[in-house]
């Protein structure tokens, strides 16, 4: 069984979530945009993927229970709901404004609320360390039914001052409550400061583990691992389970991130567009680990795993479409246990439709064949395999080809398009600079189609060439060469991260200056700006900001 | 009439757990949140019979309420108790912003409320919930006068929705309903006894004492009408208007502290309908003490809560009464 998450169409829906919070924040100029993102994996993962709902019909009575005890993440919760389906996003516009269905902290939705909530809220929070004991609840009415709904209860580290957090996990341990999974958020981050200076909280795993929960500890912000949580969660018995979600509060944003100052404090206005871009641009790093020295691919990914990167990149490749051979499903069937980090599998292969099964039964998480391999009607019953089994689908494009008309008929279902900049199959080509002219006018044409997707570059990415495809609007880099050649991966993928840092505040920089408010915004990020001022030459304008 | 020759007396608890049992064997969804006083509450009538609806959350009362409410939401219709000291006393929040905003069908049972908690002294005399648990929106709030009182009003809300709070008191109270065939109505006080030259409106066992005291003033000449008010909220506004047009004096008699409680829910309707003098007898805004359960009559005297304080009450409104 894989995660079923289809995880750029995730990644997607959590970044039009976040998109459409800071929306809601910088009009109404209030609201709380530190935990909105701190929370924004974590309740994506469960609305779009993990929990049983259903948008059309909320009181759905087979449906799981999401209690959101942290309510002040009322915004990212708001656009969360919005984009799962249960009212249109441009209310988010609305928020906190008098009249508005969305109000400062979400309301249950009843009969008795229908003017100051929205369908599919099940829980009136606002009041901190209340909403693990209503999950409680919920859970004991569903095991007396004997009903298999799941409850899931988000709740924050602040608010886990409060007592009644304490008696609420003492109660779910003592009636074995193994159908409420309890989500923190653990940002380290409430309104006067850290949590460890305001209350210190840690050790909290061993706390919890105390208190008769099963305890599984997660990166907040990789829904892969959320996902691996929640999965591992359902087959916990007689034991309330806690995903103790290591996050950063503000995320998303990087003058915000980390930073107590933003706990409730909204964005001026007149940054929205700046702000929207870059949450736009998280740009995912995705080595390959046909490159460097021979075979030993357990060895790379644990090391590029270490170093954090986002994905990892598999060229299967089978000596008739490209010259080389690679491996195959099999391979990756047994690299798939090494690691919860998506399988981003790129099948340079001929009649890909033969063998997409294996590559399905593999667990990749994103497949993309090759436009040059199929027709038409291939693709089609590719992409809807792939959709099928919860795995993006994705299309190569050989540097001398060009995207197929018949794929402008399926762009939604589309999640990446992979634009080739180098001919695949042998190793050492350089970067083909002609490509960059390519990606720009295709990003432009896919876009103007609806494209919601990735464009991902592949071919000679390196510190430079990265820079380049990044403008070109890539936001997925393949790096073989760059992580694996040079016998340093930890200083590479510093390297690599930094230069895609450059190369996003050149462009946020470039936006505000469009948008005359360049001042206004280096004033905002000077402190994330000066590690990249000399890049930027911006070192004494930089300077001259106080 | 409604009193009896002879008094008699009744346990508001016992009368409360017995219906809760009958409740509970007509509805599957009736369940019960108990914090570590379920047998003084008598809601372990109900465990014992229903051990799968009842959940004993310790001694943690905003867990009560609030996991209460997770059970409403999941479609059933909860009960919850402890001690009024404690419910409301402990989780006011917790009522206001997860049972009342929500309008939840959480129906809060308390009992030992008022001075006649008896031993354990001013830590457990609850004299505020009253005053408390009127003023959040959505809530509904009854004090019943006697075991009677009771089975009715249990009976009542747990077939209406949304959230209640209903105090019962510890000592076994006198029956003012002999007459069971009596009705009750949401929102609307029974008058027990009628009379034309002042009202006396009482909740809880004070409703016994007004009606003492109806009587000594009978005595002296003086024709009491005596309300029991045990719906607090929804008020019964007509009726008191009534009561000051046709009486034109009113005395109130409440086990609660006089701010915010029945006496003042009364000052403010009179106030804005048909202004007569009024006089309240409650706790006097101080706390309570200690008494031995048989020194419970000699505590009401020391806190001026007896039949003979309501009577000076009614004849100290109606001198100022221009009627």
């Amino acid at each position: 069984m894989g995660f079923k998450m289809r995880y750029l169409d995730l990644k997607r829906k959590i970044r039009d979530a976040r998109m459409w919070a800071i929306q809601g924040i910088t009009e109404a100029g209030s609201g709380h945009p530190g935990a909105s993102f701190s929370a924004a994996e974590i309740m994506g993962t469960l609305y779009f993927k993990r929990m049983r709902h259903d948008p059309s019909n909320p009181n759905w009575s087979e449906r799981d229970y999401f209690i959101n005890s942290k309510a002040h993440s009322a915004p990212g919760f708001y656009s969360t709901l919005a984009v799962a389906g249960y009212f249109q996003p441009e209310e988010l516009r609305t928020l906190r404004q008098l009249g508005s269905r969305l109000q400062g902290h979400p309301v249950r939705y009843s009969e008795h609320q229908k003017q100051h909530s929205v369908p599919g809220i099940e829980y009136s929070g606002g009041s901190e360390g209340i909403g693990l004991s209503v999950g409680i609840g919920i859970a004991l009415a569903k095991k007396l039914d004997g009903k298999k709904n799941r409850v899931f209860v988000l709740i924050g580290d602040g608010e886990s001052d409060e007592g009644q957090i304490w008696e609420a996990s003492m109660a779910a341990g003592k009636f074995k409550l193994d159908n409420l999974v309890t989500i923190l958020d653990r940002n380290r981050i409430q309104q006067d400061g850290f949590t460890e200076d305001i209350m210190p909280l840690d050790p909290m795993k061993d706390k919890w583990t105390a208190f008769n929960w099963e305890v599984f500890e997660v990166d907040g912000h990789r829904v892969e691992q959320i996902l691996d949580a929640l999965n591992k969660a359902a087959q916990v018995h007689d034991k309330p389970v806690m995903i103790l979600a290591n996050t950063v509060k503000g995320n998303g944003i990087r003058h915000m991130a980390n930073n107590p100052q933003w706990h409730g404090k909204a964005p001026p206005k007149r940054q929205t567009e700046v702000l929207l871009e870059e949450l736009e641009s998280e740009c995912l790093i995705a080595p390959s680990i046909i490159a460097g020295e021979r075979e030993n691919y357990e060895d790379k990914i644990r090391k590029v795993e270490r170093e954090g990167v986002d994905m990892i990149h598999l060229d299967v490749m089978d000596g008739r479409f490209v010259p080389n051979t690679t491996f195959f499903a099999d391979t990756i069937k047994k690299l798939r246990r090494l690691t919860s980090l998506p399988f981003d599998t790129h099948l340079m292969i001929e009649n890909p439709l033969e063998k997409i099964q294996d590559y399905i039964d593999a667990r990749c998480d994103i497949i993309t064949v090759h436009a040059e391999a199929c027709t038409e009607n291939e693709f089609r019953e590719i992409q809807e395999r792939l959709i099928d089994n919860g795995i993006s689908p994705g299309i190569a494009i050989n540097p001398g080809t060009d995207v197929p008309k018949w794929m402008y008929h399926s762009l939604h279902n589309l999640d990446v398009v992979i634009v080739m900049s180098v001919n695949p199959g042998s190793a050492g080509q350089k970067f083909m600079p002609e490509v960059l002219t390519k990606m720009v006018v295709l990003n432009k044409q896919l876009r103007q189609h609806g494209f919601r997707g990735y464009i991902e570059a592949d071919g000679g990415i390196d510190a430079t060439t990265l820079q380049q495809t990044y403008d070109a609007g890539a936001r997925i880099f393949v790096a073989g060469a760059a992580v694996y050649s040079g016998g340093d991966i930890h200083g590479s993928v510093i390297q690599l991260r930094h230069k895609a840092e450059v190369a996003l505040e050149r462009r946020l920089l470039n936006h505000a200056t469009q948008l005359n408010i360049r001042a206004d915004w280096m004033k905002a990020r000077k402190h994330i700006l000066i590690p990249y001022a000399n890049e930027l030459r911006i070192e004494e304008e930089l300077h001259a900001i106080r | 009439m409604l009193l009896g020759s002879e008094k008699k007396t009744a346990d508001m608890r016992g009368a409360y757990g017995d219906t809760l049992v009958e409740l509970g064997r007509d509805d599957p969804r009736i369940v019960c949140v108990g914090g570590d006083t379920t047998e003084s509450l008598k809601t372990k009538k109900f465990g014992d019979k229903y051990p799968e609806r009842m959940f004993n959350v310790g001694i943690a009362e905003a867990n009560i309420v609030s996991v209460a409410a997770g059970l409403v939401i999941a479609g059933k219709i909860a009960f919850a108790s402890t001690y009024a000291a404690f419910i409301p006393g402990r989780c006011v929040d917790q009522i206001r912003n997860t049972i009342c905003y929500p309008y939840l069908d959480v129906k809060l049972v308390v009992s030992h409320a008022g001075l006649t908690v008896g031993p354990d002294g001013a830590s457990h005399q609850q004299i505020e919930d009253i005053a408390e648990m009127r003023a959040i929106p959505n809530m509904r709030v009854l004090v019943p006068a006697d075991a009677v009182s009771v089975k009715y009003l249990i009976r009542m809300i747990a077939s209406t929705s949304g959230p209640f709070y209903m105090r019962l008191a510890r000592p076994s109270c006198d029956i003012i309903y002999a007459d069971q065939s009596r009705a009750f109505e949401l929102g609307r006080g029974n008058i027990l006894e009628d009379g034309s030259d002042a009202t006396i409106i009482g909740c809880g066992l004070m409703v016994s004492r007004a009606l003492e005291a109806a009587k000594e003033l009978k005595r002296k000449g003086v024709s009491c009408r005596v309300v029991d008010m045990f719906s607090i909220k929804p008020i019964d506004k007509d009726l008191i208007a009534r009561c000051a047009k046709e009486t034109g004096a009113i005395a109130t008699a409440e086990e609660h502290n006089v701010i915010g409680g029945l006496g003042g829910v009364v000052s403010e309707v009179i106030g804005e309908t048909y202004p007569v003098p009024i006089k309240r007898v409650g706790v006097q805004d101080i706390f309570g003490e200690s008494a031995r359960d048989e020194e419970i009559d000699m505590l009401l005297e020391h806190y001026g809560l007896t039949a003979t304080e309501i009577a000076k009450a009614v004849l100290e409104a109606r001198s100022r009464s221009r009627k």
